[in-house]
């Protein structure tokens, strides 16, 4: 113990005889380190803002839609549409669904008084609203009679209403979607950016029943019901009851697959989870491989420094070093260069988030397990790529070391 | 009673084997070396001294023969063993000083200490502050190897071998790279070191360091040529006023 102790001040003043090329060595592990630390952070900082978004959704939510698969390249439906006969079953059986709304969409073009935009519009029920808990900047929403009259109105969204009102007022304007008028009735409130990076903002909201009968062309069917449940513990009590319906619904027989899909929230949550987890440890990967890198430079300084010092182990075998020590020191040399890197790359990375989130906006939180891993990975790195040259230098043979020139 | 042995050598040889070809570098060396001698070892090039020394101070292993140091059998040491020795009971000097650069004096006179495991040194500041007194240095113990001169550098290579308290101390040419007044100083030390009762052996091959010696073995082909005392030994004014110059 008090031998290495001793090894451990050997070890330290020989890295502070040369700061510089200590220094210099070091920075590949200090750039490693800050790469997986801020590429992890912002990985996670993804996932989160993905989570939240999804939260944001409503605890409640439950899809359901027409199972897809795909089959040489395209998107094929499997089995009946979810349509009409469904919504009616689930709405009239369905126990712990609370609210619910068909949904379809078309892509179209959107023209306003001051300007025309291609976009989405959306087909849904009065009740979407609430299902979505979207709230309303200007105006009303449709109500259910325009539902049931299959009234040309709609709710628009903030970047739609940008792009085709500039500065006018929208509430009460017309605008037309692929040439047939709609009367704006409400302005939805800014909600920014979605879980997947589009603008939940660039949206046009109408009646399903108007869109199914002007827009829908000869497609059979809803894309999707959005539903509620009665309340967070009965989302999953919802989904096996609106599973039996639907199967019985579409006569599926007991050995059959479902020919629809239902989810929860939580379940997005967690493909949305896995999605941005491989996201995270893929871009973790890379960066890796830049402390892989600095590693071989601190092996490759270590080689330089033992062929340089090849006298001074051969004088500290001749005094009475045994080749453990000399080991044990140009180990913890290279241990403790590892670790200077990985604490200073630590320092980077977290003020490397900081800048970020200064610059973009973007909040990465550094997560603690970033830190760990990239410090981690550090030591391991100074002592797999420190123990060749420093078993190098304890193989010296002290008469020939001691004659070196 | 007679004088404890500090070295003794028993039909020591050393061959080495290079391919098919041998190189007998020592034949049948038989030596005995007593606790407060002074012997300087000479010989040309190629005479085995460097093989000798090696041997002598547990670096090489002899191919045949007994040693024995301080009573110790060095033929059955394992390597950590060796290793402890070569901390305990020898002080090397080298041609080249072999100095940790950038390091201050003292630092460099520490190291033996470093790696000594008896805990007889508890405080290797203070004993290398002592030894480096003994060669009057006293005054230059925060100095770094690069702010020394030749000699002094030299000197702090002379504290080094003996801050340990060895048995022997071992100088490969210690005064090959120095100038002649320089060389005499360091020969001087030897003789001061050697009156406080410290054994010295030293390997050289300039006659006017060997002189200030108390017995001298000449090697020729890895065999002992002759070993006898030495008659005239020098002293340091003998020498520098040999050289034409002054006692400064």
């Amino acid at each position: 113990m008090r031998q290495l102790f001793k090894t451990f001040k050997v070890a330290f003043q020989a890295i502070n005889k040369n700061r510089s090329r200590s220094l210099l060595t070091v920075l590949g592990i200090i750039i490693g380190v800050a790469a997986v630390i801020m590429t992890i952070s912002a990985g996670e900082g993804a996932n989160k803002e993905v989570q939240d978004q999804i939260s944001g959704l409503g605890t409640n939510l439950v899809m359901i839609f027409t199972k897809m698969e795909h089959r040489g390249g395209s998107h094929v439906r499997m089995g009946r549409p979810i349509d009409k006969r469904d919504f009616d079953i689930l709405q009239k059986n369905a126990v712990w669904i609370s609210k619910m709304s068909p949904l379809v969409n078309v892509g179209v073009q959107a023209a306003g008084p001051n300007g025309y935009k291609p976009t989405i519009v959306y087909g849904v029920n009065h009740e979407y609203f609430d299902i979505l808990s979207r709230e309303l900047a200007l105006g009303d929403f449709f109500k259910e009679d325009d539902v049931k009259t299959a009234n040309k109105v709609c709710v628009i969204g903030e970047t739609t209403r940008k792009e085709l009102f500039a500065d006018l007022d929208p509430i009460g304007r017309q605008i037309r979607i692929d040439k047939i008028p709609f009367t704006v009735v409400g302005l939805l409130k800014e909600v920014g950016q979605g879980a997947m990076g589009q603008d939940q903002d660039d949206v046009i909201l109408a009646p399903y029943t108007t869109i199914q009968d002007r827009l829908y062309g000869h497609r059979r069917g809803y894309d999707m019901i959005m539903a509620s449940a009665l309340d967070e513990n009965s989302v999953a009590n919802a989904k096996i009851e609106v599973s039996e319906l639907l199967r019985e619904s579409h006569q599926i027989r007991p050995f059959e697959k479902d020919d629809f899909d239902v989810m929860t929230q939580v379940e997005l949550q967690e493909i949305t989870g896995n999605i941005t987890g491989i996201l995270t440890t893929l871009l973790g990967a890379i960066a890796s491989i830049s402390l892989i890198v600095g590693g071989i430079g601190i092996m490759n300084i270590m080689l330089v420094s033992v062929t340089e010092r090849t006298r001074e182990i051969g004088t500290r075998l001749a005094i009475g070093a045994r080749e453990s020590d000399i080991l044990t020191q140009f180990l913890i040399e290279a241990v403790v260069l590892s670790l200077a890197g990985g604490i200073l790359g630590t320092v980077l990375g977290i003020i490397g988030n900081q800048v970020i989130y200064k610059l973009t906006n973007f909040y990465i939180p550094t997560a603690p397990y970033s830190i760990m891993i990239g410090f981690g990975f550090a030591a391991l790195v100074g002592i797999a790529f420190g123990y060749f040259p420093a078993r190098k230098a304890a193989k010296l043979n002290p008469i020939d070391a001691l004659r070196y020139e | 009673m007679a004088n404890k042995k500090v070295i003794e050598t028993k039909n020591l040889s050393k061959v080495f084997k290079n391919g098919d070809i041998e190189v007998h570098a020592l034949t049948s060396i038989n030596m005995v070396i007593e606790v407060g001698e002074f012997v300087a070892i000479m010989g040309a090039s190629g005479s085995g001294k460097s093989t000798l020394l090696n041997i002598l101070g547990c670096l090489d292993k002899p191919s045949e023969g007994d040693y024995y140091l301080d009573g110790v059998h060095v033929n059955k040491l394992n390597k950590n063993e060796l290793a402890a020795i070569r901390n305990q009971k020898i002080g090397f000097i080298f041609q080249s000083y072999n100095l940790l650069s950038r390091t201050t004096a003292l630092e460099n006179v520490e190291l033996p200490l470093v790696y000594n495991r008896t805990g007889k040194f508890l405080n290797p500041a203070a004993h290398a502050k002592m030894a480096l007194e003994k060669v009057g240095l006293g005054n230059r113990i925060y100095h770094k190897t690069n702010e020394l001169s030749g000699g002094e550098q030299q000197r702090v290579a002379i504290a080094r071998a003996l801050v340990n308290d060895p048995a022997i101390i071992l100088s490969d040419e210690a005064t090959g790279n120095l100038d002649s007044k320089a060389s005499i100083e360091v020969a001087d030390l030897f003789v001061k070191l050697n009156d406080q009762g410290k054994t010295i052996m030293m390997i050289t091959h300039e006659p006017e360091i060997a002189q200030f010696a108390k017995r001298m073995i000449y090697l020729r082909d890895g065999r002992i040529l002759t070993d006898e005392p030495i008659k005239n030994r020098s002293t340091k004014e003998s020498a520098l006023l040999e050289l034409g110059l002054t006692v400064s």
